[in-house]
């Protein structure tokens, strides 16, 4: 397939579905899982959450959004790009019930920012949640048919 | 806590993430994971050194 022929596939090609991008989004490496790729599917897990884990034991801070700060915005898109890792922590740091009674502007997002971690923890948290992120655009091409 | 290891294990990590989300040949994928890996870890422990004047 030439370049050309394979743009216009791409362009005419139908969106791949929301559940397969939701369930690559939820739990890293699912949708590679359920597209048949395996091997991809067990190293994004494991990639994904070795770092998130890397930075909750470096008491890194999942971003949560806040008013006062525009940029905790951004922190708080690419840490929920973790999906169910991301929300298992909030869970976690604010209980179920603070959770869903906080949301979206009163929620803590854990770790110590008195540790020599911290820092490093955050990093990690947020790569981890980028790299999920790209691994769902990535579900999205192989779905697409763009890429195999 | 080793601030060289964490450097080392990020540099791994994403090295790993790129090398298997970017080719799927085994060789291109192990060329890939030490070009990302070396540039991050190399590039990382140049930075520092970069800075090392600076208050």
């Amino acid at each position: 397939m030439t370049k050309k022929t394979q743009k216009k596939h791409e362009e005419s090609s139908p969106p791949a579905p929301l559940a397969l991008l939701g369930a690559a989004w939820l739990v890293p490496g699912l949708g590679h899982l359920i597209l048949g790729k395996r091997i991809r599917a067990g190293v994004f897990f494991g990639v994904i959450a070795a770092g998130f884990l890397t930075g909750i034991l470096l008491s890194g801070e999942v971003g949560v959004p806040s008013v006062d700060n525009p940029f905790s915005w951004l922190s708080t898109l690419a840490c929920a790009g973790n999906g169910v890792l991301y929300i298992i922590r909030l869970i976690w740091v604010n209980g179920l019930g603070g959770l869903l009674s906080n949301l979206p502007l009163g929620l803590e997002g854990g770790g110590d920012p008195v540790a020599a971690g911290f820092g490093y923890g955050k990093t990690f948290l947020i790569t981890a949640g980028l790299m999920n992120l790209l691994a769902v655009l990535d579900v999205s091409d192989i779905a697409r048919g763009a890429k195999s | 806590m080793d601030h060289l290891f964490l450097l080392v294990w990020h540099a791994f990590l994403v090295a790993v993430f790129f090398a298997f989300l970017w080719r799927s040949e085994r060789r291109d994928q192990v060329l890939l994971f030490l070009k990302t890996f070396l540039i991050m870890v190399v590039g990382g422990v140049l930075a520092g050194w970069l800075m090392y004047p600076f208050p």
